[in-house]
């Protein structure tokens, strides 16, 4: 699987549909429910995912390990959210952690992780592009 | 030989320090800057804790002016992490200019260790204006940051778990 990361708004989704050759309807949000995930052939804003996962009280880490064994060869696109102060709100706080946490876990699975920075994509787990 | 390790929250830093820490020799100590207070801080010093657990450090617990820190020649330090030794030197301490101070100490602490590796963090990447106090602290850990850079010989960033060298040479034990 791939893993694509980076800030907001740096040009990751037009990079996987350029580079990859992906149509719109093969890119699924997040935040969509779980049975869509599971055939996804790209996952966009992973970060809502582990947002209402939390919210549904499940544990987001238990539950992309199962996604990635069911859909092992998904590209997932991520926002990194953590270099910010910490937040006020615990709700935040919590996010902000399980968002780190479950970008490492997907990390450390993914054959290939490609960090996009003002569109340009740099690899920084994997063999070149 | 000074690393500094940086990256964003719950992306691997502190476990990427203990590697490089425990590649090499025995006589690890850990410098926790982290004051235990309330539930949540708690809860990460338990789990810095049963990370480090079976790796032989002695861990000494110091706030602020860790300068005066004594140490043994030659030995391996770890510290962690300089974003709340940046806030304890400027809310508990009241220090006006803590990058000028925590820059100073941090070079007494290399004269005396075989290696040091900082870990620190960044808070200015989420474009939001804060209360003038917050916002020194967000330009002091900047400053500083690119201070330790500058004078450190390995600058590593974690990101999502995977190490990217910023500069110098990727250490071995992290190939």
């Amino acid at each position: 699987m791939i893993f694509i990361i980076g800030g907001s708004y740096q040009g990751k989704t037009d990079f996987a549909v350029n580079r990859f050759g992906l149509k719109t309807d093969e890119i699924t949000e997040g935040s969509a429910p779980y049975d869509k995930l599971t055939s996804a052939k790209c996952i966009r804003h992973f970060e809502d995912f582990v947002s209402s996962a939390a919210g549904r009280n499940e544990d987001p880490l238990e539950l992309t390990g199962k996604l990635l064994i069911s859909n092992p060869d998904v590209i997932i696109i991520m926002t990194e959210i953590g270099c910010g102060i910490i937040p006020i709100e615990k709700s935040e706080r919590i996010y902000r952690e399980l968002v780190g946490k479950t970008g490492c876990m997907i990390a450390g699975h993914a054959e290939k992780v490609i960090r996009i920075t003002c569109g340009i994509p740099a690899v920084i787990k994997g063999e070149t592009i | 030989m000074f690393i500094l390790i940086s990256g964003g929250c719950k992306n691997g830093k502190s476990a990427i320090a203990e590697k490089i820490i425990c590649s090499g020799n025995p006589g690890r100590f850990y410098i926790a800057t982290m004051q235990p207070f309330g539930n949540e801080a708690e809860i990460a010093i338990k789990r810095h804790r049963e990370m480090r657990a079976g790796t032989h450090f002695k861990t000494i617990e110091k706030y602020t002016d860790i300068g005066e820190i004594d140490l043994p020649d030659k030995c391996s330090v770890l510290l962690e992490c300089i974003g709340n030794l940046c806030a304890n030197e400027m809310f508990s301490a009241g220090c006006s200019s803590p990058d000028e101070k925590i820059l100073r100490d941090i070079k007494k602490l290399t004269e005396k260790t075989e290696i040091l590796v900082a870990v620190t963090s960044q808070v200015g990447g989420d474009g939001i204006i804060y209360p003038k106090e917050t916002m020194k602290y967000v330009e002091s850990l900047g400053r500083l940051n690119s201070a330790l850079a500058n004078t450190a010989d390995i600058v590593i960033e974690a990101v999502f778990g995977i190490p990217v060298i910023l500069k110098g040479e990727l250490p071995e034990c992290l190939y």
